[in-house]
């Protein structure tokens, strides 16, 4: 949820899973852009999103090019910079996941509290 | 306009790609001190545009961009 710390807030939207990788790294990158403009930034993962951040998928795929990093790398350059996970408990049971399976690091929320995300943030893009 | 002041610090993303030069400068610019100047070299051809936004959101400003064969030699002070 936010701070209201930051300069703004954008929130990210990650849709697509590990069946697609082109698509899998842009919002990290977008995110950490806008985290280092000290903006407060979430990516809220539903649909095939959650899939990305199992624990055991992070290492294992990454985006074409960028001389070969794993998705962690990317995970970890917007994390460290202050970008917070989100997903909601219906797509993880889509994707047959548990909070468990997951990354540390990512928080549960729910379809209020991601609309109210939402209405508060300065830009929402979704992917 | 020539910088004739000395950069506190020089960084160095010549080769890498967005988001990694704006990523770099906002980490590195933490590092010095306030009203001192950073010099970034970058050549993402993005560079111009993400610099300029880059200092209006962040507060800190933006003192030249000057253009050297494929390099940006970007000059920013650390707002105080």
């Amino acid at each position: 949820m936010w701070t209201d710390e930051g300069e703004g807030k954008v929130l990210y939207v990650q849709t697509h899973g590990v069946t697609d990788p082109g698509r899998c790294a842009t919002p990290f990158f977008l995110a950490a852009s806008a985290a280092a403009m000290e903006v407060e930034v979430g990516i809220y993962f539903t649909m095939y999103g959650p899939t990305l951040l199992q624990k055991d998928v992070v290492d294992k795929i990454g985006p074409k090019g960028d001389q070969g990093m794993p998705l962690a790398h990317f995970i970890k350059q917007a994390t460290d910079l202050g970008v917070r996970l989100y997903v909601c408990q219906p797509s993880l049971e889509l994707n047959d996941l548990a909070l468990e399976d997951l990354i540390d690091g990512v928080e549960m929320i729910g379809g209020a509290a991601f609309n109210d995300m939402a209405m508060r943030a300065d830009a929402v893009v979704s992917f | 306009m020539p910088i004739t002041e000395t950069p506190a610090q020089v960084l160095d993303c010549k080769g890498l790609q967005c988001p990694m030069p704006v990523i770099k400068t906002a980490q590195a610019i933490k590092t010095i001190e306030p009203g001192q100047v950073l010099e970034l070299l970058a050549t993402d051809p993005g560079v111009e545009p993400d610099m300029k936004a880059w200092s209006s959101r962040t507060g800190n400003e933006l003192l030249a961009i000057d253009q050297e064969g494929e390099v940006f030699h970007v000059f920013l002070r650390r707002n105080g």
